[in-house]
């Protein structure tokens, strides 16, 4: 069978199904918000089976004979246990474990992270081999004094008082300011984005859809 | 002003997205330094190493991660580097790519297993990633399609995170950038590059900065930038011609809504004066 | 088709099918004894105590394995040898918890279908598409079909790229793409400049959006490209508020996030978080 002709009508019904919801709730995008749930599960079962537990685990188990594989669904399968109120203390068990691998990871990770943070944050605040003053200043000192009024607005344990406190606390408030900025530069980018994923919907069913019946239209709505 | 019901909101955006995709006023784009960085790190791989890409996307953002993924994908054929894609949240990705870069290949004829592979879904973050980093094809085991990975000609040699040159992050997902750059760019200095959707972009500049990432595509925007370099103007550049008009509609329903607050506001302290 | 239908349903036969069962029940017998002894002898404090130690000891080997000092080329302890059996070890077992989700689902939708609450057929729509998208799914696996591809596709394929390129990716793209929608009425309606601060989120805001299309370029491009007053060229202005305004705000949150997780962290390793999941009364 060819299926390139029910695949793009699916994909407008889909679409357009989903869209009725811009004018109210209504029966027909329920509907489709939940064959779209359906799905992601099917897909998510039938994907962990083939990419993950059948080459890693029945493969090296039955083909190899790695016997030791056999315990790895039982380990697995005492997060279920979590259904139980008796016997939910083995579900926590094998998550725990989970919760210190991922802590011991963080540990791990921490220093490769974040210490070329650390290290690069010290900027040059003169003019050396091919910086001029208008790049120190226009760059390396609004960084520092950014970084540093910013960290300031999260010192929460430190009142704004007396002398210290009161410098910390304008050192906060403008920390404040600058992080206004860089909120705006996130919403710009979000706009951005979520328009994107609109204009991303509309090319396909203007090009791929009806334009698959009129050319006119794959040719105007390009890429 | 401030009352423009919501429904004609929505018929503006649709109509200036319609009007826009078929009447297009095509504007230049040029590639922003972040975006070079990774066209250029792409073209530096060494001879013999892979490049990774980790496709952690899925239709929910393909409007922007396609079109980066296709670039990418372009760039790497373009300049001969054999890759990989693989993938480790959501599942759904690990497919779209398959299929880009099955298209892709065509142009180039690439061949799968000889110039590019799919490892597939792995599941297990920063597990994978560790046991990765010593030994591959026992991590990997079977490829997308089910075969053993260690069958493929391109896997010949490639034991390690040492026998990869580049590791490339297509993702819409924040926190897994974290994962490769802890656990396998830091430890092991493999050079690392991403392409974000613009939502999450600014959250990584500073691993941009702090040299850790060698370059960055930021969402459709950079993907366009990626299709200029790469001489093949595709979906992004269309979605960026677009955006520009979509941009002034926001920026304008903004100062709207705050012309109509200080209208009223000045009617409302008249009234009380 | 036979041999489909076997692939499908996992008939291949292992070479050695008695070793292996026995291997299975013998594992999941000894598992059985053991969390059974357990579940009898450890009281309350006992389990927490388990518990405890099980986190303990997940944590100590990462870390134990990055902290301690290593030796010889390539350089390694006595733990490293050990980081990849595990890691695949862990992945697997946490491939398991892929029907959790699943269950949850299929007991919520279940029981709207068996009481046939309003709705119950998109209920009912739930278990078709989650059947189908599995069922030909795997199907598709099995075919083993090889790259390139003819136009006409064998059907369990067809149906799997409708079910996939037709429903599934396009359900997901149109649901995320009201986005465009909510964020357009929300920046008309909510996006008041009732303070300094929200005026100067806005100007960048405004930079940044027009930085980043071709029409900010187009509307500075009077400006010469190589003149020192480029900098106010949209695009060089959008650049230069992310990268140098943007990304040390960002940085000092990270560095924020950070000690945050290493704090948070430590304290799941050593147990000392209490909580919902953390205590035993629950």
């Amino acid at each position: 069978m060819n299926p390139e002709v029910a695949i793009l009508w699916a994909g407008a019904i889909a679409t357009l199904g989903v869209y009725t919801i811009l004018y109210r709730e209504n029966p027909i995008s329920r509907l489709f918000e939940h064959i779209f749930v359906g799905l992601s599960a099917g897909y998510l079962l039938f994907t962990t089976w083939t990419q993950n537990l059948e080459g890693k685990w029945w493969g090296p188990m039955v083909h190899q004979r790695q016997w030791y594989w056999a315990f790895a669904p039982v380990v697995g399968l005492l997060f279920y246990f979590i259904y139980s109120r008796r016997l939910v203390w083995l579900a926590r068990l094998v998550m725990g474990l989970f919760f210190g691998v991922a802590a011991g990871t963080t540990f791990r990770q921490f220093f490769p992270l974040y210490s070329p943070q650390i290290y690069k944050s010290f900027k040059p605040l003169l003019p050396q081999a091919g910086l001029v003053w208008a790049d120190v200043i226009l760059h390396h000192w609004i960084f520092i004094v950014i970084l540093l009024t910013v960290m300031s607005y999260f010192f929460f344990s430190i009142p704004h008082e007396g002398r210290f406190g009161r410098g910390l606390g304008r050192s906060s408030l403008l920390g404040r300011w600058f992080l206004m900025i860089a909120f705006g530069a996130m919403f710009g980018n979000t706009v951005m984005a979520r328009i994107s994923l609109f204009i991303g919907r509309v090319q396909f069913l203007l090009k791929d859809w009806i334009g698959h019946y009129l050319s006119w239209f794959a040719q105007r709505a390009g890429g | 002003m401030q009352q423009i019901p919501r429904h004609y909101i929505y018929l503006l955006l649709a109509g200036v997205v319609v009007w826009q995709l078929l009447a297009p006023m095509p504007l230049p784009i040029s590639p922003s330094t972040a975006t070079r960085g990774l066209y250029e790190a792409i073209r530096a791989v060494p001879e013999g190493k892979l490049i990774i890409i980790s496709t952690d996307w899925d239709a929910s953002t393909q409007a922007e991660t396609w079109p980066q993924t296709e670039a990418v994908i372009h760039a790497c054929f373009q300049a001969r580097k054999r890759f990989v894609i693989m993938n480790m949240q959501p599942p759904m990705g690990v497919k779209l790519a398959n299929d880009i870069a099955l298209e892709v290949g065509k142009q180039y004829r690439a061949r799968y297993g000889v110039d590019w592979a799919n490892w597939g879904y792995k599941y297990g973050y920063g597990n994978v990633l560790m046991a990765m980093a010593k030994d591959i094809a026992k991590t990997i085991g079977d490829d997308f399609y089910g075969r053993p990975v260690t069958r493929l000609p391109l896997m010949q040699g490639v034991r390690s995170i040492r026998d990869i040159g580049l590791v490339v992050e297509v993702t819409g997902l924040a926190g897994v950038t974290e994962y490769w750059i802890g656990l396998i760019q830091g430890p092991y200095q493999v050079p690392f590059a991403a392409a974000y959707t613009a939502v999450m972009a600014p959250g990584y500049y500073p691993y941009l900065d702090s040299g850790q990432m060698k370059g960055m595509l930021v969402g459709a925007k950079g993907a366009a930038e990626m299709e200029a370099l790469v001489r093949s103007p595709g979906k992004a550049t269309t979605i960026m011609n677009v955006q520009s008009w979509a941009h002034l509609l926001i920026i304008a329903l903004i100062v709207v809504g705050n012309l109509g607050y200080l209208l009223a506001r000045g009617r409302r302290e008249e009234r009380r004066q | 088709m036979r041999e489909a239908l076997q692939s499908l349903f996992l008939l291949r036969q292992a070479p050695n099918p008695t070793a292996l069962a026995i291997c299975l029940g013998l594992a999941l017998a000894a598992s059985v004894l053991l969390l059974y002894a357990l579940h009898r002898l450890l009281g309350p404090r006992g389990r927490r105590w388990l518990i405890a130690l099980v986190t303990f000891v997940g944590g100590l080997f990462f870390g134990l394995e990055w902290f301690y000092p290593a030796r010889g080329h390539p350089s390694k302890n006595f733990l490293t040898d050990w980081i990849e059996p595990v890691s695949n070890m862990l992945t697997v077992v946490g491939a398991f918890t892929v029907g959790l989700g699943i269950y949850s689902l299929s007991q919520v939708h279940g029981r709207n279908v068996r009481l046939r609450r309003p709705g119950w057929h998109n209920s009912l729509a739930f278990f078709i598409a989650m059947v189908a998208m599995f069922v030909f799914g795997l199907w598709e696996h099995y075919l083993h079909l090889r790259e390139p591809l003819p136009k006409l596709v064998p059907w369990p394929k067809g149906i799997y790229e409708i079910l996939f390129s037709g429903l599934f990716a396009p359900l997901q793209a149109a649901t995320f793409s009201l986005l465009a929608f909510y964020i357009a009425s929300a920046a008309y309606r909510a996006f008041r400049i009732r303070t300094a601060e929200a005026g100067l989120m806005m100007a960048a805001a405004f930079v940044v959006m027009l930085g980043q299309v071709p029409v900010g370029a187009w509307l500075t491009s009077a400006i010469p490209a190589a003149s020192g007053w480029s900098f106010f060229r949209l695009e060089k202005l959008g650049e230069w508020v992310l990268a140098w305004l943007n990304t040390p705000a960002q940085r000092a949150i990270t560095f924020g996030v950070a000690i945050g997780a290493l704090a948070m962290s430590l304290r799941v390793w050593l147990s000392l978080e209490r909580g919902t999941f953390f205590s035993e009364q629950s």
